[in-house]
């Protein structure tokens, strides 16, 4: 029995020391399919839902989800780089990868989505590179 | 009244000849915030500097930057990917500004620059960071010169912390710098670092010279110089030579004249060509008639087949030449046979 809690806790050790640098992969493969879409985006006018620049560290991940449940509402996953953005918005290394809460703090209060100001598409896409890229600089 | 009008002019240009501070800030190193107002010149009054970050409370400065013991400037933790505010205060006087300190940073230059002539006989430099910053999130930027000539300047990516020379000759000298700075996918900064200390590699044994002339140069310039005068003189006393090494290009005249006066031969070469013989050439004609017992005769020696070869040796009247033709004509292939 300790053996085999041993051999578990190990092979978790293991999993840790992996996973910074898939979880930067990840969130670098973020980063360029944004700048892909923004490139193909022509210059709109769109106004949308769009989060906070200061985002508190534990209300990371319901801004992650904002961003991802706004661009699927504007933008929808027709096109080559809105499905691909949305997928890898959606996967679970970018999740682990913008998680910077470190304690138990309630993230109810964290604002809705709803509830954010609209502002432009070209700010949404902007906030949304600097979460990103906050993660990347974390790991 | 024209002495308070004075006054009150006095008093309102006093206020508004006072100029509201500009707030600079910088993130260094990403450490700490570093914000001055003294770019257009020392203020004259003493400030009071206040800073919010983010959604954070306003906190005044525990550390002033001073000169001339005036405030110029204050550092204050913080975290450049959250809104910066700042509040300047003097009296009455309030001066408020927002900062975006994402892209507003400068690390400092690369330390402990070293050189090592590796076992492939390439020149290593490695350097290190001292910024907080990860290594993935930190690119850099070399640049090298040899022999004191012009730099040369090369990108090295993120998390990077060496740049080779390939085989590097012995009788140069390298020196290189390398400076570096926040890279894009952690937000870049618009700021690159000041260069490192140079470092330096010359192999021992070399004497490398700059751009300066070598001594022998100005003996080789002398030496094809007269290589230069003695071939010249060579081509002009040597036709032959000459001609070989630069002919003459014929000039085509409208006029018909000689093709021999065309080339500018000597006239002992023309005479040369000239022929000291005379050669009369001779007539020739073939008959195809010859008569029928001839043709049939058994050991055809005696092939009387009639080419009138008018011997060249001999003087002939032209007028021969036009005698009767024989009665029987044959063809050519009898003819061929009677002769065999």
């Amino acid at each position: 029995m300790k053996l085999i809690v041993f051999c578990l806790f190990t092979v978790y050790c293991c999993s840790l020391v992996k996973a910074s640098p898939l979880e930067r992969k990840k969130l670098q493969e973020v980063l360029r399919e944004l700048k892909m879409l923004k490139r193909d985006l022509p210059n709109t006018e769109l106004m949308m839902n769009t989060p906070p620049k200061d985002i508190e560290d534990c209300c990371c991940l319901t801004a992650l989800t904002c961003f991802r449940e706004t661009l699927l509402e504007h933008f929808g996953i027709s096109g080559k780089y809105q499905k691909k953005l949305y997928k890898s918005l959606n996967h679970t290394l970018t999740i682990n990868g913008l998680n910077f809460c470190n304690t138990e703090t309630s993230t109810n209060n964290c604002s809705t989505c709803h509830s954010h100001p609209k502002e432009k598409a070209s700010e949404f896409f902007n906030r949304l590179e600097s979460l990103v890229q906050r993660g990347i600089s974390r790991i | 009244m024209s002495t308070r009008l004075l006054l009150l002019l006095y008093l309102t240009g006093h206020v508004f000849a006072q100029k509201s501070p500009d707030v600079d800030c910088l993130v260094v190193n990403l450490e700490y915030i570093s914000c001055t107002w003294n770019k257009t010149g020392t203020p004259e009054v003493n400030y009071t500097f206040y800073s919010k970050l983010g959604n954070d409370q306003w906190k005044i400065c525990n550390h002033y930057l001073t000169e001339n013991n005036m405030n110029i400037g204050c550092n204050q933790p913080g975290d450049r990917f959250k809104t910066f505010k700042t509040r300047l205060i003097y009296g009455n006087n309030n001066f408020e500004k927002s900062h975006e300190l994402k892209k507003q940073v400068k690390l400092n230059p690369p330390t402990n620059l070293t050189v090592l002539n590796g076992s492939d006989f390439n020149l290593w430099f490695y350097w290190n960071y001292t910024s907080p910053a990860p290594l993935h999130c930190v690119e850099s930027e070399v640049r090298f010169r040899t022999n004191n000539n012009n730099w040369d300047f090369s990108k090295v990516s993120a998390g990077i912390q060496k740049y080779c020379i390939n085989l590097p000759s012995s009788s140069s000298r390298y020196e290189l710098q390398v400076r570096n700075r926040v890279d894009d996918t952690c937000g870049e900064s618009i700021f690159w670092s000041d260069w490192s200390e140079p470092v330096v590699w010359a192999s021992n044994n070399s004497t490398y010279s700059d751009d300066s002339m070598s001594p022998w140069t100005p003996v080789m310039y002398v030496v094809g110089a007269i290589t230069l005068i003695l071939l010249a003189m060579i081509l002009l006393h040597h036709e032959r030579l000459r001609i070989i090494l630069v002919p003459v290009v014929p000039k085509p005249s409208p006029f018909l004249h000689n093709i021999e006066d065309w080339f500018q031969f000597s006239k002992g070469l023309k005479d040369n060509f000239k022929p000291n013989y005379n050669e009369r050439a001779c007539p020739v004609r073939e008959y195809n008639y010859v008569s029928q017992s001839d043709v049939v005769s058994s050991d055809g020696s005696t092939c009387s087949v009639t080419t009138d070869q008018t011997d060249c040796s001999i003087e002939q009247d032209p007028e021969d030449l036009s005698a009767p033709i024989p009665s029987n004509p044959v063809s050519s292939e009898e003819v061929q046979k009677a002769s065999v």
